[in-house]
Parts: structure tokens; C-alpha cells; sequence
């Protein structure tokens, strides 16, 4: 071996020095260590200094009409005030309108359905594609075939209605709410009086968790709180509205309109009450046949004591009420549901609930509702306005396949789960930028985006049938022709006959199951809600550990089960339903939930929301129950046999 | 000419009462403190732990030492709690968090609010450590607000750089704010200027009520002495014996909160002395 000299020695050093230091240099260490430098030492962002000023908005977008007050400094929204209440959509605004992952312009599909490829067109282009497709479907004479889903029923809703109609088509749905729903069960939506009643029984309704108008019931409550109004809440898990109501009465999971049925028989044969709804005395024979006290109770796992007692209550109260509506933002209910609840308003006679309709708004299609037409229904051009149903739809896979074929316009201003299989996007506002007659805009137009009022105007004017269905050509101007809410005239009635199947069913769901033993059913996480929150950031702080934790979702379930089923904290579980399977759910141990049951957080899942509120957790109504209900159209997900493993 | 001296006396003490029997935890606390205070923005906030937020909205139930459906959920809207300190009057009122720190990041001042300043802290975290209440939040990663979120910033509230430590100062910014556009109108006394926090003015239901606790008559002060009325402290606030309180709170550090919380439920009251429900 070669004897090593000094020089070699120094020159081995000096390469291995100069070696490292090169490596250190293209590794990009220094320059990350600079970038830290100026980051450590330096001032981060100076917001733009302005002039401060208040501004007054209601919202357009929202059906409650929020009203708020909005802090400015200099062109800048910076702050969402309110004194009459605000809804958590209205509240998150500020977001929805600075989000970095706006549309900004109208978009063209690019590549497959689904693969979220688009690139810019013009309004022009957009609008043309649109029209030349829907003039050569109405030419066709399929007119029909076109359909639209509307988010709710605020005013670009009520156009969407009018302008699909004009058209010659009769498919314009509504995503499933506490209006829609009582809509097509009971002939008209139901009009609560809640200031002036004193004992409210609320069948699985989380009052104060978002339901109804959710700025309202805040209200009310604290109405309630004062006067010592009685709230008496039936629910499956311990909600706030469960555990701020005078009393609790915990039933078995989906077994809310059993308990309706139960209180119902008892008020008529003990009580000798009757109703005036046309059709009572089939509805009085059926459920007295089919629901004596002792079934009910065995069912509903509520005493007949505790039954009778409710009913004592419930028909000596001054001005009684009782509400359904399962859930908070997600309403869900069947309609034997809503009219066995509706039945006990009408037996003691309640003058804290009327029925309403709206002259704009149908709330029904060609089929009943939106999962029917889902399921049933063919299109060959779909219009979105601002509506999810490929994510809020138990059926929404099956959407997605029919989307896949179908022409679809969505109209919204980011990006959703829907709106990733439509052909156009046309990029609308969040209400801080639309103007009302009251009021001008809070901040100006992001980039090309629009009005979705003036875009409906504009697509109705391009086609030639539907050129004169308004008079007007400015979304500003459809305030004076806003739909009236009327007192509904229809005859409220139990519709027996169609209902009857559903009813004769419910013997089926809760006898014992071997395969599926337990029920999931959902619960909602603060403005969460049924998942519009997600993809604000303001919204991801809020979420409960308990709720979802380190990119984990966690389902709630009782102690004694998960003793049952061997689960500890933490742990990863599977959940199968006959329709598909959930995996990365997680457990939370808890007994604020009923035994055998799975209490699953709504909201979670999305597909394409934003990076913010995408791929976290998974979305439960993939594998909910998907059986619809032949009067309201809607599939009755609330409660789901499902196993874990 | 004579010089005219204005001396100004603090007169305030503001102090916060949350009533839990009104609290539905609907969250809009928790949001509008997030875009009053400038809140960072994260993609996934869900490391509760590291989540920078001043608010933090607590949900708590009853369900280790009970069993369904004798069990109740309630929402628990935490912020600093401001406290007091144990003053035995020998020396300046001083909260855990103030005697510790190094740099004089973080001072109580005569009007009760216990300040931060962000710029002026060096991100040793003693006083996340001393705070009681975590409370104190530190910037692991450096306060980021993707492209046009930015829009949205308050010009109120500085923003924070990496590695330091933040936390709520009852919005003492508005009060501020308030101050100075008394002072455009001609008021110079500080004294006659009042203000809310952002949590408290959104409040749907009323839950959250903030005010003077020097002044007797104000609504804070009427809660603070209701007897559904308690502090989230140890068991101090429990002993009758005002001798034998006053030797404990000069041996203890006492952290002597100005947030008051109401319920009427004895769990939730057990439930914040760290009692076992019996």
C-alpha cells in the first residue's frame, strides 16, 4: 500500500471539505436557512391601512335575508356584524368572498367528468354553448329533459324556478330542507308561532343547533329561556337542544315518529281528541290498529307511563307545539314523520302552527322530490344552482353517472363536489357583492364572476323560448316580483293510502337484525353544519377534538357497546351498511349516545371543496339508507343499520 | 402659559360573564373573534393542540361519571381569563404569566387586561407553560394567509411572526379604537368610553357579557355576584372562612380569573373545580 504523504493528506482533506460544502450548497440548505433568517427577523404582512366605515348588507343568498353590518377599511371587508342574528353562511361570507380558490371566470370542461380539468372561456362563449344546446333540446320538443337543482329557495332560486318553467320543463328541485320536505307531506310549509306558545315538543329537531332559520331560533330561545317555556326534546344522543330543553326524553335511534304514533293513539282513545285533516279517521284506525302503547314503547324504548304523561302535558298546555324536522342544518324526516307529528298540532288544536305556501316556489317536479327524481328521472341538460346534491344526496353516486351523460351548467363560486362533473361553470357571488334595493355592494365583483340573478336573466334571454319569461333584464329589478307567501288554502290531509307501506315497513326496520345489529345515525358539529362550512378556514377552528382530531374523524359510541364490540378510544373501525362501506372512521367512546347506535358527524367528506375542506374524513351518506319516500321524494337516510368491524 | 395637566385615573376594570344556561354553542363567538383578532390560516387545524386560535370553543359533557341518558352536553367558550393575580397589596397585581416573563412581552394593566405584545416576545414559552388555562397560544409555523385572504385582515391587530407567543386581550383594540374617535370628538377622558369584544357583540343569545367590574351597577358586576355565578379556579373561591382564604391566597398562586362563568347545572359546576360528581 501506497504510504500516504503529507500533501495527499491535504489535498483528501481539502476535496473532502470543498465535496461537502458543494453538497451543502446544492442541498439548498443556506438558502432555506436565509429564507428562515428574513422570515425570524423580519416584520410579517402589514394589513393596507384605509379609511374605517361601516356598511349596511342583506343577504340575497340565504332565505333568512340576513342582516348585516359590515366593517370596512378602505375597500376592504374585514369584519361581519350583527345585531338581529346571522347564519353561519352569511357569518363566514368574508371568506367565501376573499377565498383564494374562487372562479374567476366562466369555465369549459376539459378532459373527463370528474377529473376537475377546465380551462377560461368567455361569458359569450359560455352563454352560446348553453343556449345552443338548450334551443336544439327545446326544438327536439325535450324539452323536458332539461332540470335544474336549486340550493334553496332565495331569490335566484325562485328565477331559476321560473326561468326552467318558461322553458317548457317541469323538473326544477330544491335540495331537501325543512320547507321542502313539510311542503310535500303536508300541502304546505308550516309557519311556527314559537314566541307565543309555552310547551314545545320537538320530535328529534335541534333547535338551537341550526334548524329552521337558524339566526331566529337563537332568538327564540332566549324568548323561551325568560318566559320558562317547557321544551320537551326527543332525540338519540345528548345535543345541546336535548340538553338545554327542560326535559330530555331519549329514544332508540329513528324512532322519533313511533313516539308521534304512540303520543297520537294515546290523545285519541284516552284523551278522545280528534283532528279535522281529511282522511283522520283511516289515519286514527291505522295507527291505533298498528301502534298500541305497549308496541310503541317497546319500540321507541320510552316508558307508556312517560307517553301518557307527555300527552297530558302536550294537550293541558295554553298553546302548545310540536315540531319534526330530525336534525339541524341536514333536516331529514319521512312524511308519515312529519304528518304524525303535524296530527298531534291538529288534535289539540295548536295556534302556534299554520301552513304556508310561496307563490314562486313549487317545491315539486315532475317526480316528488330531488332523490326521486335522482333515482327515477332522466335528463339530458342539468342546470346547478349553487346546489351539492352529488354530496349532500344519499343517491349521489348515482347523480354522478347521470351527470356523466347529461349536459350540466353549474352555477356557483367555488368549486364543489357537483360542480367537478359539470361541462360549464359559471363563477356567481358570495351576497357581500350583490346588490339589493336597499343596498349597495359591500366590495366589488371578483373578476368576472356574476350576479347568479343576472346570469339567469341573461341565460333566459338567449333562448328563444324563454326570451320574455321576465320583464326585466337586472337581477335588481326581480325584488319587486319576490314570491308572496300566502296561507296555504289546500286542505291539510293524511294521505293514508301512500303512506301506508311506509308505515306498515316500520315493523320491518326495527326488528332484531342479526347482519346489521346497530343504527347510524348523524350529528352535527358547530357551523360544520351539513358541510357548507368546511371550506372556510375560520370554520376548520372551531371543530371539537372529540369530533375530528389530527386529520381523524371520529364517530361517537356508547361505553357498554364499544364494551360489547371490543372497541377502545381511538380505534379504527369499519362501518358496513347494505349499500357500501365506510373505512378511516374512528371511535370516540362516549355516553351521551344511545346504546347500539353510531352517532357520525355530517359535513365531512368532500370530494372537491376547496384544499380546505377536502379529503377530510369521509362522507356517511354514501352508505346511508337510500329508501325514498313516495311523498316527499326525498330518501329517508336519518337512521341506518349498519355493523362495524 | 401654563401647561394644563390632564391626570387621568383608570376607573375600569373590565371583566367578561358567560352564562352557560343561555350558551347554545352555536360558534359565532369562536368566528368573530377569528376575524376580529387576524387569525392564521391553516389548510388542517385540526391539531388542537398547535391550533391558533384565542377562543376555543369547549365542549364538555358529564359522561365519565355518567351514564345515558343521564348525561348533558355543554359548549364552553374559553378565552384568557384575565386574571387578577394574587395581590395581598403588598406588591402590583401580578397573573401567572406576568411574573415570569423575560422580556416584558406581557404586562396587566390598571384598566384589567392582561396585554401581549407580539413583536416584543421571544418565544420562550414560560408563559404558556404558567398560564392555567392554556390559554396562550404559540405560532409553531409562521401566520400565513393564502393569496386574497389576506383582504381580510383588521388593521387593528398586528400580525404575529413565527415563534412567538399569542393570546386574547379581550380585544382591548377596540376599546382603542373607541378611545380615539372620542378623542376626535373632544372627550379626553378615558374613563367615559366603553366598548365590547368582538365574542360578546356577536353573541345571538346573549351568553356573553362583558363590562365594568368597578362599577356596581353595570350587568357584569349584578352576574359576577349572582349565586350561579363561578370562576374556572381551584377551590379557593369555596371557602367561607374569610381568614383562612386570605393566608391561602398569600401562600398560593392564586390565578384570581375575571371571567365568570353562570350555570345552574351542578355538573358543569363540579365539572370546573375538578370534582368527581358523586
Amino acid at each position: 500500500m501506497k504510504k500516504i504523504e503529507r500533501k495527499d493528506f491535504l489535498k483528501l482533506g481539502g476535496g473532502a471539505v470543498l465535496g461537502g460544502l458543494s453538497g451543502w450548497v446544492f442541498s439548498g440548505a443556506p438558502f432555506l436557512g436565509f429564507q428562515w433568517l428574513a422570515e425570524w427577523t423580519q416584520d410579517q404582512y402589514v394589513p393596507v391601512k384605509g379609511f374605517e366605515k361601516y356598511v349596511q348588507a342583506v343577504s340575497d343568498s340565504c332565505p333568512a335575508g340576513c342582516k348585516v353590518s359590515v366593517r370596512m377599511i378602505g375597500e376592504r371587508a374585514v369584519k361581519i356584524e350583527s345585531k338581529d342574528g346571522v347564519c353561519p353562511a352569511c357569518h363566514n361570507a368574508l371568506q367565501l368572498t376573499y377565498h383564494p380558490e374562487r372562479i374567476s371566470t366562466p369555465l369549459k370542461r376539459k378532459g373527463d367528468k370528474g377529473d376537475g380539468k377546465f380551462v377560461p372561456v368567455t361569458w359569450e362563449e359560455a352563454i352560446k354553448e348553453i343556449s345552443s344546446k338548450m334551443n336544439s333540446l327545446i326544438t327536439e320538443g325535450k324539452a323536458n329533459s332539461i332540470a335544474a337543482i336549486n340550493k334553496n329557495e332565495s331569490l335566484n332560486g325562485q328565477l331559476m324556478e321560473k326561468f326552467i318553467k318558461a322553458a317548457g320543463s317541469n323538473n326544477v328541485y330544491y335540495e331537501p330542507s325543512l320547507k321542502s320536505l313539510t311542503s310535500s307531506a303536508l300541502g304546505g310549509y308550516i309557519n311556527y308561532d314559537f314566541a307565543n306558545t309555552d310547551y314545545v315538543l320537538s320530535f328529534g329537531a335541534k333547535l338551537v343547533e341550526g334548524w329552521g332559520s337558524s339566526a331566529d331560533m337563537q332568538k327564540v330561545f332566549t324568548q323561551w329561556k325568560s318566559k320558562g317555556t317547557k321544551i320537551v326534546q326527543a332525540d338519540t344522543v345528548c345535543s345541546m337542544t336535548a340538553s338545554l330543553a327542560s326535559e330530555w326524553v331519549p329514544v332508540k335511534p329513528g324512532t322519533e315518529a313511533v313516539l308521534a304514533f304512540g303520543i297520537a293513539n294515546y290523545l285519541i282513545t284516552g284523551k278522545r281528541l280528534n283532528s279535522t285533516g281529511e282522511e283522520f279517521g283511516k289515519w286514527s284506525q291505522l295507527i291505533i290498529n298498528k301502534f298500541p302503547l305497549a308496541k310503541v314503547a317497546s319500540y321507541t324504548g320510552v316508558s307508556e307511563e312517560r307517553i301518557k304523561q307527555i300527552g297530558d302535558e302536550f294537550s293541558k298546555a295554553k298553546n302548545p307545539v310540536a315540531v319534526s324536522g330530525k336534525g339541524a342544518h341536514g333536516v331529514n324526516a319521512s312524511s308519515a314523520e312529519i304528518i304524525a307529528v303535524y296530527c298531534l298540532n291538529t288534535l289539540v288544536k295548536s295556534r302556534a302552527a299554520s301552513l304556508m305556501t310561496n307563490s314562486s316556489v313549487s317545491y315539486k317536479g315532475e317526480f316528488a322530490g330531488l332523490d326521486s327524481f335522482i333515482k327515477d328521472g332522466n335528463f339530458s341538460m342539468l342546470f346547478l344552482n349553487n346546489s351539492d346534491p352529488v354530496y349532500k344526496s344519499v343517491l349521489g353516486e348515482e347523480l354522478k353517472k347521470k351527470m356523466e351523460k347529461a349536459f350540466v351548467v353549474s352555477i356557483n363560486p367555488i368549486m364543489n363536489d357537483s360542480a367537478n362533473y359539470a361541462d360549464i361553470i359559471l363563477p356567481s357571488l358570495s351576497f357581500l357583492e350583490s346588490e339589493t334595493p336597499e343596498n349597495k355592494t359591500v366590495v366589488s365583483n371578483f373578476k368576472e364572476s356574476k350576479d347568479a340573478k343576472d346570469i339567469i336573466i341573461a341565460l333566459s334571454k338567449s333562448i328563444d323560448k324563454t326570451k320574455d319569461a321576465f320583464s326585466f333584464t337586472n337581477g335588481i329589478d326581480s325584488f319587486k316580483v319576490t314570491g308572496k307567501e300566502t296561507a296555504s288554502g289546500a286542505k291539510f290531509s293524511f294521505n293514508v293510502d301512500k303512506i301506508k307501506n311506509d308505515i306498515d315497513a316500520l315493523d320491518k326496520k326495527f326488528a332484531a337484525n342479526a347482519e346489521y345489529p346497530l343504527f347510524m345515525i348523524p350529528v352535527e358539529a358547530p357551523l360544520v353544519g351539513d358541510g357548507d362550512g368546511l371550506a372556510f378556514p375560520y370554520v376548520l377552528k372551531s371543530i371539537d377534538p372529540t369530533v375530528f382530531y389530527k386529520g381523524k374523524l371520529l364517530v361517537q359510541i356508547n361505553r357498554e357497546t364499544g364494551k360489547k364490540y371490543g372497541l377502545s378510544e381511538n380505534e379504527s373501525i369499519v362501518i358496513r351498511s347494505t349499500r357500501g362501506k365506510l373505512d378511516k372512521v374512528y371511535v370516540h367512546l362516549t355516553d351521551t349516545v344511545a346504546p347500539d347506535t353510531v352517532a357520525m358527524p355530517l359535513g365531512f367528506g368532500h370530494e372537491s371543496y376547496t384544499v380546505y375542506g377536502s379529503k377530510k374524513g369521509v362522507n356517511p351518506k354514501k352508505i346511508m339508507a337510500a329508501d325514498v319516500d313516495p311523498l316527499t321524494g326525498t330518501a329517508d337516510w336519518w337512521s341506518t343499520r349498519v355493523k362495524i368491524s | 402659559m401654563e401647561e394644563k395637566k390632564i391626570e387621568i385615573k383608570m376607573k375600569r376594570k373590565w371583566g367578561m360573564a358567560i352564562d352557560l344556561d343561555k350558551c347554545t354553542g352555536c360558534g359565532k363567538c369562536s368566528v368573530a373573534c377569528n376575524q376580529e383578532n387576524n387569525m392564521p390560516i391553516f389548510e388542517d387545524d385540526s391539531d388542537v393542540p398547535k391550533r391558533v386560535a384565542f377562543l376555543e370553543l369547549m365542549k364538555v359533557t358529564n359522561d365519565k361519571n355518567a351514564k345515558f341518558p343521564d348525561v348533558k352536553t355543554a359548549y364552553l367558550p374559553k378565552m384568557c381569563m384575565q386574571c387578577e393575580g394574587n395581590d395581598s397589596g403588598k406588591h402590583k397585581a401580578d397573573p401567572p404569566c406576568v411574573s415570569v416573563c423575560p422580556a416584558v412581552a406581557t404586562d396587566v394593566g390598571d384598566d384589567g387586561v392582561v396585554s401581549q405584545i407580539w413583536s416584543r416576545c421571544i418565544g420562550c414559552r414560560y408563559c404558556q407553560a404558567a398560564c392555567p388555562y392554556e390559554a396562550r397560544v404559540f405560532n409553531w409555523w409562521k401566520p400565513e394567509y393564502e393569496g386574497s385572504f389576506k383582504k381580510s385582515l383588521n388593521t387593528d391587530v398586528s400580525v404575529a411572526s413565527r415563534g412567538t407567543i399569542v393570546k386574547c386581550t379581550f380585544c382591548s383594540h377596540i376599546w382603542k379604537r373607541e378611545r380615539d374617535a372620542a378623542t376626535a370628538k373632544g372627550i379626553l377622558d378615558i374613563n367615559a368610553v366603553m366598548y365590547t369584544p368582538a365574542c360578546a357583540a356577536i353573541c345571538p343569545t346573549g351568553a356573553i357579557v362583558f363590562g365594568d367590574l368597578n362599577d356596581h351597577e353595570s350587568e357584569v358586576s349584578k352576574l359576577t355576584t349572582s349565586n350561579r355565578a363561578m370562576r374556572l379556579t381551584n377551590s379557593i373561591d369555596d371557602i367561607k372562612d374569610p381568614e383562612k382564604k386570605k393566608a391561602l391566597l398569600n401562600k398560593k398562586q392564586f390565578a384570581n380569573p375575571k371571567v365568570y362563568y353562570l350555570t345552574s347545572q351542578s355538573w358543569l359546576r363540579d365539572m370546573m373545580r375538578f370534582k368527581k360528581n358523586s
